[in-house]
């Protein structure tokens, strides 16, 4: 499995300083990490992905692949671009106005940058969870049987009742099995028909990410989910990350690298100016990083 | 100085008790002459008031002041409120002072109210000065600024130029230039007074000044009560009654701001102090100007607008008996909450209740002793082109008989509230084989579909040539009475089936679900027949006996019953013991208030009494009020009402609600969602400010212009509609797009990301949470429409001839060519309630000012009906968005 970025043109301007911890050049580097074999087959592969803000060059040629059934935690300083790569993941940049996307991804091999693809399908197959707990302000029920609903897997109300087609059973099935797999269900259970912004910012972003695996994603992209909550909360949020790797392919955006080191397999850092510098597994990254940038952010002389 | 920086030894000031006590009593003396400003500027009690009338208006102020102080007191002694604050005890005490002073001045000088109001200004004008002077000479420990500063130079400056222009213009006269350099000397003057010294002097001495000016100026009557300046370039003038007012008001302002910082001790803390006051009393004088509105309509209209109201005593009973209900709730709302400790709150929340429960219990006398019980009073009215004084009153009489129309209202009250009631009970636990039982019950419903069709359509005189309408309506009731006819045979089948409990209370506690549908089912059966009545020609009866009312209220005693015993079984059950009402009992009183209201509904559309012991049901009932429930009689001896007037306007309000409502918002959801920002949005911005800011009138001109020849030539009131719609499309558009915008867009990026389109995001996410800003939007658009009188004098047509109320329900007729539908009710001419009110009071000696003023108190009831509907549906969308 050998990533194809090396061939790229490397923008000087902004990375003259990068060398590895032996002294070698930028190329070679890259040479190095690009080199990596994970375990796992390619869910996500990206390349040459570029995104704009009007003028403002946000990512920089980037290009990895995300293997499945992993946790990919994505890193690096305020302003560096991750972000935007992960909302290139399910195109929710599209809905920037000004933001320019130029390259591929593929998802199982098909392009998503491709004309003719069906969001709703794609964004189905590619969830995603927000910094912010965003839950909508109707029942926890409607929150979670919302995706599905819309899609029309579930039909509920009057006129289902009077065609015959009422899936009120399988709405309960779904909202139990989502809540269990987000580990809230335990909490919760006796109050589906309550509010779902009468929860705590720990459950209301667990909701959030039932409400997302009830529509059956493969993978489930994560920006900073635990960026607003309290240690504990925290805590429950990476168990769950980790015990959605079993199934799902999750890709998360991190700022606090304990935690990309505690729950990731792989780990891409980075940095300033939206390059990516150095990808490969968290153990490598965070004990023998090739580049010396990435030594140096890990261990808090940058960034 | 100031008690809150007691806790500071270092910077507390030196107390001076004559200093502040006395400052306090100014301050109170101000707002004394606040108050008096703005009841003499309505005219509550005349300016040349003086004698005993000002002595027994004086005893009154002072008797409310002490009362309201005393409450207050008391309070704050019992501890319930909490006043620490000396400067409001201050100022509570040296308002009580300054009143009894006053009192005792106007019992024993014989002056008018003028002279008072001039005396209060000048003794507040010597005050601030002797105050400010005080400061100055430090005899009082203040912290000053160096100066007044620019702004309250600049102000005083621009108040001596009117002041200047004003006294040089009386002195010299205006025809020479000479009156310009006076102005210009006195506002110098003032101005350099004001910045030059030391603030305590420089917010002090011109106040006093100009103050004392004002006192002196009414207080010597130079401007008296008749006194009159009608200039040349004005084809008005100035009168006494409303330039003293508003002197004293401005005077009052003045020396309260001055008083206020003198009592803080100039400098910041002073700023603080004056600011307060002057806002405090500018937001007094928004609010009494909107109470003084609806106070002088209330008491000039109320009499007349309910001129001949007789209700009798039972049906003042049944209106009283869902106010008991909302009482009760009232006070035990707080139950098992902290906030429910203190007697006085206790108190507010059990006063409704006494209120309503004595209000009952005297009803109630009427109807044992068998006698009237009349509240008289008298009214004007023009007979013949002279005013005629006539006798009536409000009357409660002992006849025992009940409208159709007021036991549905009554009735449909109380089962809101039980309904709702039970709606929140029933959240709290789900009986699983609640599904299966309405599964059953469906099944059976298609068999009862069947049977009951064939019934009605038998009974019916012609089953198969019923218009087109009438046969929609059957077939719409039939569907609903046949599910709620399987229903009930589902409910009455299920405990057939399985085993009984040992005791009636635990059997109905077991079977409650099973009962309470079949319950509904009877109700749901009640409503259909009920409606098909009046549309088939269908009245079910066994012999002579009618068959409704007697299911009805055997529905309304069976469910009484139940939710008694259902409820005691409930309330002994351990996990539900701090239920005040079990879920069955509370949909059983549901199911009794749906059940008499639907025998109302019955009486009302059958027209057959019904009489049970002793009461009566019947169409009209013991209740008349002539004002709402009478067409106008023109220049008729018998003063008539303005039904007309109330239907035409609620019609006008819907029709241009339903226009508008809509249009406006899919605009607005069109400009927030889809649109992109740029020309045309902004244009699209400035076409609805400037639609909202067009004169009502233009919009009338353009109605009777523009749609009129296009709707059948003649006003009618469709182009009412239309015009009023117009008019509100605008406030719709703008408060729906605010509300839309203030939608988070991280409900529009969660749901995106779930792959859900734009517009389902649109229709399920954003327009429920925009819904109480829109609704806020369609209330204040409703509450100015419907008071919108120039433009329906153009499109709506004369309120004089319309002798009848419009029947626009009854209007539609179908038929089988093109158009299908019509109305001719649309477009015809009816009558408003406010051009009703323009009519009467433009026809001059012929029409009955009264009469307008009632008419004005009933819209204005109407207004605040629209209101208050508004407020509820708001307030429920609230609820939905927010977790309770």
């Amino acid at each position: 499995m050998s990533n194809t970025a090396a061939d790229t043109e490397i923008d000087m301007d902004t990375d003259t300083e990068t060398t590895t911890t032996t002294g070698e050049s930028q190329e070679e580097v890259k040479a190095e990490w690009t080199d990596y074999d994970f375990a796992g087959q390619p869910k996500l592969s990206v390349e040459n992905l570029n995104v704009w803000y009007g003028d403002d060059h946000a990512l920089k040629d980037v290009s990895m692949d995300i293997p499945e059934e992993s946790v990919t935690a994505l890193i690096g300083p305020s302003g560096c671009g991750k972000s935007t790569y992960l909302r290139c993941l399910n195109r929710m940049n599209d809905r920037i106005k000004v933001a320019n996307i130029d390259g591929s991804v593929e998802l199982d091999g098909m392009e998503i940058y491709d004309t003719n693809t069906n969001l709703v399908e794609l964004r189905k197959r590619v969830g995603m969870v927000f910094q912010a707990p965003n839950p909508f302000p109707k029942s926890i029920r409607d929150n979670i049987s919302y995706g599905p609903r819309k899609h029309g897997d579930i039909n509920k109300g009057f006129l289902a009742r009077l065609l015959g087609q009422d899936d009120s059973d399988e709405e309960a099935e779904l909202v139990e099995r989502a809540l269990k797999q987000a580990a809230l269900w335990d909490e919760v259970s006796d109050r589906l028909d309550a509010n779902a912004l009468g929860l705590s910012g720990g459950q209301q972003q667990r909701l959030c990410i039932a409400r997302c695996l009830a529509t059956d994603p493969e993978v489930i992209l994560m920006d900073e989910p635990a960026s607003a909550l309290d240690p504990i909360a925290t805590a429950k949020i990476e168990d769950l990350i980790e015990d959605l790797a079993k199934d799902y392919t999750v890709v998360v955006v991190t700022h606090s690298m304990q935690q990309a080191a505690r729950i990731s397999d792989q780990t891409a850092v980075f940095l300033t100016g939206g390059e990516l510098v150095e990808y490969d597994d968290t153990d490598k990254i965070f004990e023998n990083p090739e580049s010396q940038r990435v030594e140096d952010y890990i261990t808090g002389k940058f960034g | 100085m100031s008690e809150g920086y007691a806790t500071e030894n270092a910077l507390v000031q030196e107390e001076s008790d004559l200093y502040d006590r006395g400052l306090d009593a100014a301050i109170a003396l101000t707002v004394v002459s606040f108050v008096l400003g703005m009841i003499t500027l309505v005219k509550v009690v005349g300016l040349a008031t003086s004698g005993g009338a000002l002595t027994n208006f004086f005893v009154t102020l002072l008797a409310v002041v002490i009362g309201g102080v005393g409450v207050v007191g008391v309070f704050s002694w019992a501890g319930v409120i909490d006043i620490t604050s000396q400067r409001v005890r201050g100022i509570a005490l040296g308002g009580i002072v300054d009143l009894v002073v006053l009192t005792a001045l106007v019992t024993v000088l014989d002056v008018t109210l003028a002279t008072v109001l001039g005396l209060l200004l000048v003794a507040q004008a010597a005050i601030v000065a002797l105050a400010g002077l005080a400061s100055r000479f430090e005899l009082v420990d203040t912290a000053p600024n160096m100066s007044a500063g620019l702004l309250a130079g600049g102000a005083f400056g621009a108040l001596g130029l009117l002041v200047g222009a004003a006294v040089g213009g009386t002195l010299v006269g205006f025809d020479s230039m000479l009156w310009i350099l006076v102005a210009l000397a006195v506002g110098a003057g003032l101005l350099i007074l004001t910045i030059l010294p030391r603030e305590d002097v420089g917010s002090t001495l011109p106040t006093a000044l100009l103050v004392g000016l004002l006192g002196l100026v009414v207080a010597t009557a130079t401007i008296g009560v008749g006194w009159e300046w009608n200039p040349n370039a004005l084809s008005g003038g100035f009168t006494g009654g409303a330039v003293i007012p508003t002197f004293v008001l401005f005077g009052s302002l003045l020396s309260n701001w001055a008083a206020a910082k003198c009592r803080a001790g100039f400098g910041a803390p002073g700023r603080q102090y004056g600011a307060f006051f002057v806002i405090n009393l500018n937001a007094f004088m928004m609010v009494s100007v909107m109470a003084t509105i609806v106070v002088f309509v209330t008491v000039k209209g109320i009499g007349y607008a309910f001129h001949g109201f007789t209700i009798g005593a039972p049906a003042a009973l049944v209106v009283l008996l869902p106010l008991l209900v909302l009482a009760v709730n009232w006070a035990r709302k707080p139950a098992g909450t902290d906030a429910w400790r203190t007697g006085a709150r206790q108190l507010v929340r059990v006063l409704p209740l006494a209120l309503v429960g004595s209000l009952a219990a005297v009803v109630a006398s009427v109807s044992i002793r068998g006698s009237a019980l009349t509240y008289p009073f008298t009214y004007t009215v023009q007979v013949n082109r002279q005013p005629k004084v006539l006798d009536t009153g409000i009357s409660v009489t002992p006849d025992p008989t009940v409208g159709a129309l007021l036991l549905t209202f009554s009735a449909l009250l109380l089962f809101a509230y039980f309904g709702r009631a039970y709606g929140t009970l029933r959240g709290v636990g789900r009986d699983p084989s609640w599904v299966d039982t309405v599964k059953q019950g469906v099944a059976l419903s298609v068999a009862a579909m069947a049977v009951l069709t064939v019934v009605f359509a038998v009974l019916s005189p012609s089953p198969f040539g019923l218009p087109l309408g009438g046969t929609v309506g059957l077939v719409v009731v039939v569907l609903g009475a046949v599910v709620a006819g399987g229903l009930s045979v589902a409910a009455v089948a299920t405990p057939l089936r399985g085993g009984a409990g040992t005791s009636l209370g635990e059997g109905l506690h077991d079977y409650a679900q099973t009962v309470v549908i079949g319950l509904s089912g009877a109700l749901a059966l009640l409503t259909a027949v009920v409606f098909l009545e009046p549309t088939a020609g269908v009245n079910p009866s066994v012999g002579p006996a009618d068959l409704v009312p007697i299911v009805a209220l055997l529905t309304a005693v069976a469910s009484v019953g139940v939710s008694v015993s259902a409820g005691h079984a409930r309330r002994s059950a351990a996990e539900l013991r701090r239920r005040v009402l079990g879920e069955e009992a509370v949909f059983g009183l549901a199911t009794a208030a749906g059940a008499l209201a639907l025998l109302g509904v019955h009486v009302a559309a059958t027209g057959a009494n019904f009489t049970v012991v002793g009461l009566t049901v019947g169409t009209k009932g013991s209740f008349s009020w002539p004002m709402t429930m009478q067409s106008y009689v023109p220049l008729g001896a018998e003063p008539g009402g303005i039904l007309p007037a109330i239907v035409g306007t609620v019609w006008l309000v819907v029709g241009a609600t339903l226009f508008a409502v809509p249009l406006g918002v899919g605009a607005a959801v069109f400009l927030t969602e889809y649109a992109e920002q740029g020309a045309f949005t902004s244009l699209v911005e400035i076409a609805t400010n400037a639609l909202w800011s067009t004169p009502s009138v233009v919009f009338g001109l353009f109605g009777a212009a523009f749609l009129i020849p296009r709707l059948g030539g003649d006003r009618s009131l469709l182009a009412g509609m239309l015009v009023l719609g117009f008019m509100l499309l605008p406030l719709v558009l703008i408060t729906s797009r605010e509300a839309i915008l203030a939608v988070p867009d991280e409900y529009r990026d969660a749901s995106a990301a779930l792959g859900v389109t734009k517009w389902e995001t649109i229709r399920s996410v954003v327009l429920p949470a925009a819904m109480p800003g829109v609704i806020t939007g369609v209330i204040l658009g409703v509450g100015r429409i419907a008071g919108e009188t120039a433009p329906l004098i153009l499109v709506l047509g004369s309120t004089l001839n319309s002798s009848e109320p419009i029947a626009v329900l009854d209007g539609f007729t179908f038929t089988a060519a093109p158009p299908f539908v019509g109305n001719p009710a649309l477009l015809a001419e009816t009558a408003s309630l406010p051009t009703q009110i323009w009519a009467v009071i433009a026809a001059g000696v012929s029409g009955s000012p009264s009469m307008g003023w009632a008419t004005a108190f009933i819209l204005l009831m109407v207004v605040l009906a629209f209101y208050a509907v508004g407020i509820v549906s708001r307030t429920f969308f609230r609820r939905k968005l927010n977790y309770e």
